[in-house]
């Protein structure tokens, strides 16, 4: 690790010392996410989605503000999903490393527990955590790119119930904050919908026999069942296990890009014809330019979130454009609150959330309902906050 | 909602899961019994046996009962081992042999995480569509492997009874230091009883596997099943480990018929914690040590 950073510094003073006369000025972005462990897939789409902004930039010959050239740099550190681990890496980025921006990071708690020290710093966050605490009016410099449950879910029901015609739904919950949560949620967005979560039930999450609870919420004659709130793994075996006791109905999951890995637990045949939310169409120009982009680079599949970040690091450029300075956060804040139409890789993306958090920092990005044919997602209905079609 | 219905159903899937809970607790019981240690890498084998059977089937396309066959012979072997090279210092050690397995859980899942990676893996269904007796419906994938399990209990208990090795094995659980007088040597039962114990567990897992899925953290819920099982039928007793194996499939099946499902989870520790104030020996223990 010292080594890495004796030759970083000596680089630095070597270009330092071969190029005087080039007075390029450098600026720094955080990328505070979770690179180990559990966050991983998410961590890495969002660091890379970074890198590939600043390296468009960088190609053109640096980010150019009020006439001068900057190029910029991305300096990730890996918070693994722990909110401690998170302030202390906080703490380097904002007194040591003096960046002003950071771009994570990926978990809720981790979020909370940066705010306080990049509130105070004036240091704009950029993070996936879904919790609605995440933002709102006291926190000034806080945004969130992706579209999360509080978005997503009632328009995707509206359309459901009102295109499939589902009465009853059924729905299964792990036993804490995130399952109790989402279910009062969802019990709403049915209601709302005009259907009903006529059955719910909870469990431990360390279950893997749903037979008995499928078998007492079947009994009650649902005619779908919902899998949001729930691990991936955790919903492919209840999907699996619902169809071998014989389940007709529709499968439903209107949160949490997961169809891959619900599709290796529970298998091709199960999974046919289940209702996914989806936060990426790759049959848009716009999203494909980036999906190809990403597997030139980085050799991998992309994880669904890694647009959106994409686009959010590109927002944060053009404000600095607009705002004619990089040093500035409050003047950059300003300028990216007032962009509006945006043409992104995900699509034309605005600010949101005014009603939901009191402030517009949730970025309006369009996402979709997909029905899982023969093992891929095919989508059938675009989707904004408004509404989908 | 028709209760009479509901009733059988529940009680054909309690019967159902109870018998992999009897398969895991029989195993961990005759582990305790021969060498008097809690086995807390009881569940990284069945975990194994999963993913044998899924490696088997998938990747060496072996029908379903040879790849059963093949990780239960294989558990053995790798179990026996292991007792053989570790577990040896630790033979009649119930503290020392506790910390020992459960480093050697964590070892044993750290690898498979290597191995095989955290993604779950589904296998395909060893059979399609449903049985239904009367209204009654069964997932034929399970008829099935309750047959199997069925079979394997009934070879174990002809082993147990009637084989000379059988015999000596249970004369060692029930009484260690009369076994060795009559002449039955330690250096063939521990490993013996070890990679039998194991092996159990890697049938369960290997039968379990085309219901569930097939992970490196797949053995943690049916370690704590046969924890359970084996207080509720008395630590070190086979019959009490299958009697209790049923009677808590039905009890847990039963209770989420009735109750929320986080309730039955209470209700089942409450049931435990009774029997440890009220009969600590459990139902069919001796309650010697």
């Amino acid at each position: 690790m010292k080594i890495k950073y004796l030759l970083a510094a000596l680089t630095c003073v070597g270009a330092g010392v071969l190029q005087p006369a080039l007075a390029q000025e450098t600026l720094k972005l955080g990328a505070l996410v979770t690179l180990s462990g559990a966050g991983a897939a998410w961590g890495q789409g969002i660091k890379n989605a970074a890198e590939l902004a600043a390296d468009k930039v960088n190609a053109a010959g640096g980010l150019e503000v009020a006439g001068k050239k900057y190029k910029v740099e991305i300096i990730p550190y890996d918070d693994k999903y722990q909110a401690n681990e998170a302030v202390t890496v906080a703490n380097r980025l904002v007194f040591e490393d003096k960046v002003q921006y950071i771009i994570g990071p990926v978990g809720s708690a981790p979020a909370l527990a940066i705010q306080p020290v990049t509130e105070k710093a004036k240091v704009l966050i950029f993070t996936l955590g879904f919790t609605t605490k995440a933002l709102g009016p006291d926190k000034l410099y806080s945004f969130r790119p992706p579209v999360t449950t509080a978005e997503v879910s009632q328009p995707q029901i509206d359309w459901l119930v009102k295109t499939q015609g589902i009465k009853k739904v059924g729905a299964l919950f792990p036993n804490d904050e995130t399952g109790q949560s989402i279910s009062k949620d969802l019990e709403e967005a049915y209601k709302k919908a005009g259907s009903a979560l006529s059955a719910k039930e909870f469990f431990e999450r360390e279950r893997v026999d749903f037979v008995p609870l499928l078998t007492r919420m079947m009994a009650r004659g649902i005619d779908a069942i919902e899998l949001d709130g729930n691990a991936p793994a955790t919903s492919g075996l209840i999907l699996k296990q619902a169809r071998e006791l014989g389940f007709k109905g529709k499968i439903i999951r209107t949160g949490g890009p997961a169809t891959q890995e619900i599709i290796n637990v529970a298998g091709k045949a199960a999974a046919e014809g289940m209702f996914v939310h989806t936060p990426i169409d790759p049959q848009q120009v716009s999203t494909k330019a980036y999906v190809d982009l990403y597997a030139a680079k980085y050799k991998t599949a992309m994880n669904g979130f890694s647009p959106a970040f994409y686009d959010a690091t590109n927002m944060l450029f053009e404000a600095m454009r607009r705002a004619g300075t990089v040093s500035d956060s409050d003047k950059v804040r300003i300028e990216l609150e007032k962009i509006k139409d945006f043409p992104g890789a995900l699509g034309s993306l605005s600010w949101t959330g005014q009603a939901t958090y009191g402030i517009n920092h949730q970025l309006n990005a369009p996402f979709f309902i997909a029905e899982v044919k023969d093992g891929t997602e095919v989508i059938r209905a675009r989707c904004t906050v408004d509404g989908c079609q | 909602m028709d209760w009479g219905l509901l009733l059988t159903q529940a009680t054909m899937n309690g019967l159902i899961i109870g018998l992999l809970y009897l398969l895991m607790a029989v195993g961990f019981t005759l582990v305790f019994g021969v060498m008097r240690m809690v086995n807390f890498a009881h569940g990284e084998f069945y975990m194994l046996g999963s993913f044998g059977a899924y490696y088997f089937t998938t990747g060496l396309h072996l029908p379903f009962l040879v790849a059963v066959a093949v990780s239960f012979i294989a558990t053995i072997v790798v179990g026996g081992l292991l007792e053989w090279l570790i577990l040896k210092p630790f033979r009649r050690d119930e503290l020392n042999g506790m910390i020992v397995t459960i480093g050697m859980a964590m070892i044993l899942q750290n690898l498979a995480l290597m191995i095989f990676g955290p993604d779950p893996l589904s296998m395909p269904a060893v059979a399609v569509g449903t049985l239904a007796l009367g209204n009654v419906v069964i997932p034929n994938s399970r008829v099935y492997v309750v047959g199997f399990a069925l079979l394997v209990l009934a070879l174990l208990y002809m082993f147990l009874r009637y084989s000379r090795l059988g015999r000596a094995l249970r004369a060692v659980v029930e009484d260690f230091e009369i076994a060795s007088i009559q002449g039955i040597g330690a250096r063939v039962y521990y490993p013996l009883g070890f990679g039998l114990g194991v092996g159990l567990a890697a049938i369960a897992g290997a039968l379990m596997a085309p219901l569930f899925s097939v992970s490196p953290f797949v053995g943690s819920t049916p370690l704590l099943k046969a924890f359970i099982v084996v207080v509720l039928g008395g630590l070190g007793s086979i019959p009490g480990a299958a009697f209790a194996g049923l009677v808590l499939g039905l009890i847990e099946s039963y209770a989420s018929l009735f109750f929320s499902s986080s309730t039955a989870d209470m209700l089942i520790f409450a049931v435990v914690m009774a029997m440890l104030i009220l009969r600590p020996r459990g139902l069919l223990g001796k309650g010697e040590i």
